[in-house]
């Protein structure tokens, strides 16, 4: 099977040769950090790698996307407007200022937003949002829709959806984004509408090409390790409707995958997703909240996918602890709808031996030693 | 005059409200620490929910709101009176680690139940934590981290704190990749899961079991 074919009979429950053997990538820092610990320096996890992780460890695709762009456009100029020695304060595409550590892929620190109120909205954000601006299709469109359209394209292809909430988040910060829907309800409509009329109608143009994606994704990343950071009640009000247009789209246009990523504790978001049309949830935070992807599939049944699920934080630890949390997941691969990988990205405190220990195992058990990628690194592992 | 609308007013983060029902309060003659401790009343119900997992970040954020409207309308009567916080909170997040939301939100809450605040922001190396609980003498000290590769500053504070004789202080820990088990580890007194529990651990430590701080 091809990784296209693998990943939509998996989604759909049907008999596949085996799992997808997928990764979710590492921290910036990961990847140097095992070049000292003896993976070839030519192998980094960035477009331009002389060697790709992902060919290094035979890693299928789950998610190609270079689907239309529904955020901002243009976006901002990124600049760094103070150097503070290990450290410096860089204006982002998406407006907001930030505190960084240099050379460090860590979350950065908001330190300042463009994006405060109404007229904030209307001059920096609202007109980066139009989305029949021609720059949202550029000069390789015709490559992309041919693409796309190749009934024998071998890896699957995500319409990617953007978000209603992160990226709000992000503008604004955490802790004035909810307060709008308290101070303003109205503004924080027109806000998320005109997100969604933005993916809406930049999609529709790839969808009408006779494009044929395998998934819709989104990105929200709005829970906590505690819960939602907007309330059930809210999310129902202001994001599930939108969020039913942009699938009811999808859906008409024959895809009935819908995938968000959205980190921390979903527990009490995953039932209105779910009602929404997003039917499968990634990366399911184990280490973190104590996320547990079988106890969703007994909770919600086959009507929702998953993807992620194992705990990254086992990798640090010793083999018996890898291979126990690999084998934990074995019902759910053998049960369909699931993608197992680590449920984040790699950090640099796992050891390379390990990594190379789980990637081997999980080629044996998930992947049941069949039709596997050629993996170099366990070609050239001692250990 | 009742207290119990403006303890309604915090609960459902009426920040308007608040302020009024504040000054009606004042001005009928209500001591000043009776209408704190209505406000405290009013944070530790939203504490209870958001554990409960009835209520949000969102309604703990406009609970605070409203107390802080009510506050700055009751400060100076506090302060005029002599009435200050029974106890002191040093916190902030460790070396290392420049996030903040979890942390503020813990001393949004810390401050809510008439704890004095210290927040020393974040990225804070562990001499800062010793220098401060030295000026402060607080009672308690919280430690936030939101990456597990800052973790093992949250150790070597406690270690620096512990070194400087200052283990007086109880030291309450907490972030994302926190657990039990990691608190014990590294010789914390406590770990709080989120920032309503902190409010719990933190009275718990200090031996303040309810609310009523002041009476």
């Amino acid at each position: 099977m091809t990784d296209r074919e693998r990943f939509n009979a998996t989604m759909h429950y049907q008999p596949v040769d085996r799992c997808p053997i997928c990764d979710f990538g590492f921290w910036e820092e990961t990847v140097p950090e095992w070049h000292k610990q003896g993976l070839p320096t030519e192998v980094e996890w960035t477009s331009t790698a002389k060697i790709h992780t992902d060919q290094w460890f035979g890693m299928d695709s789950y998610a190609a996307t270079n689907s239309p762009d529904v955020g901002l456009n243009p976006t901002f100029e990124w600049k760094v407007i103070e150097d503070l020695d290990d450290h410096e304060i860089v204006q982002q595409g998406d407006g907001v200022r930030v505190l960084r550590k240099k050379y460090m892929g860590s979350i950065p620190h908001h330190i300042g937003h463009l994006l405060t109120d109404r007229d904030s909205w209307r001059e920096h954000y609202l007109p980066r949002l139009d989305p029949t601006n021609p720059a949202r299709f550029p000069a390789d469109w015709e490559k992309r829709v041919a693409d796309w359209k190749d009934p024998n394209r071998k890896v699957p292809a995500s319409a990617w959806c953007g978000s209603l909430f992160g990226w709000l988040r992000d503008w604004m910060g955490l802790e004035n984004v909810v307060l709008v829907p308290y101070d303003d309800p109205a503004w924080f409509e027109e806000m998320v509408t005109t997100l969604a009329d933005c993916t809406i109608g930049a999609l529709t143009v790839a969808l009408e090409t006779g494009a044929q994606f395998d998934s819709g994704s989104m990105w929200e990343d709005m829970c906590y390790s505690g819960g939602p950071l907007l309330g059930p009640d809210h999310f129902k009000r202001f994001l599930v409707p939108h969020y039913r247009r942009i699938t009811d789209l999808l859906h008409k246009y024959g895809i009935d995958i819908v995938w968000t990523d959205c980190d921390g504790k979903i527990d009490s978001l995953l039932p209105l997703w779910l009602d929404a049309g997003i039917n499968c949830m990634f990366p399911i935070e184990v280490g973190t909240w104590g996320g547990d992807p079988i106890a969703y599939r007994k909770q919600y049944g086959k009507d929702l996918r998953l993807i992620g699920g194992f705990d990254k934080h086992v990798l640090q630890h010793s083999k018996p602890a890898i291979l126990a949390e690999i084998e934990r997941l074995v019902p759910l691969v053998e049960d369909g709808g699931f993608i197992p990988l680590p449920d984040h990205r790699v950090p640099p405190d796992v050891p390379y031996e390990n990594y190379l220990y789980y990637i081997r195992e999980v080629r044996r058990i998930w992947g049941q030693d069949t039709n596997l990628k050629p993996c170099p690194a366990l070609e050239a592992a001692t250990v | 005059m009742e207290l119990t609308q403006l303890t309604e007013a915090i609960k459902t983060g009426n920040r308007k409200a608040a302020g009024l029902l504040t000054q009606e309060a004042i001005d009928a003659g209500v001591e000043p620490k009776a209408i704190l401790n209505s406000l405290i009343e009013g944070m530790d119900d939203i504490g209870a929910r958001f554990q409960k997992n009835e209520v949000f970040v969102p309604e703990m954020l406009i609970a605070a709101r409203a107390m802080k409207e009510s506050m700055v309308i009751l400060e100076p009567l506090l302060v005029a009176a002599g009435i200050r916080p029974e106890f002191t909170a040093l916190i902030g997040t460790v070396q290392g680690d420049l996030h903040d939301i979890g942390k503020n939100l813990v001393a949004m809450m810390w401050k809510g139940a008439n704890f004095n605040v210290i927040d020393l922001g974040t990225n804070v190396p562990p001499e800062r934590f010793v220098a401060a609980a030295r000026e402060h003498n607080p009672q308690i000290i919280g430690l936030s981290a939101l990456l597990t590769t800052t973790m093992p500053s949250m150790k070597s504070t406690i270690d620096e704190l512990k070194a400087a004789g200052l283990s007086n202080a109880k030291i309450v820990i907490g972030g994302a990749p926190i657990t039990q088990a990691f608190a014990n580890q590294i010789g914390a007194d406590a770990f709080a899961p989120d920032a309503a529990s902190a409010v719990e651990v933190a009275r718990k430590l200090v031996g303040s079991q309810s609310t009523a701080v002041l009476a």
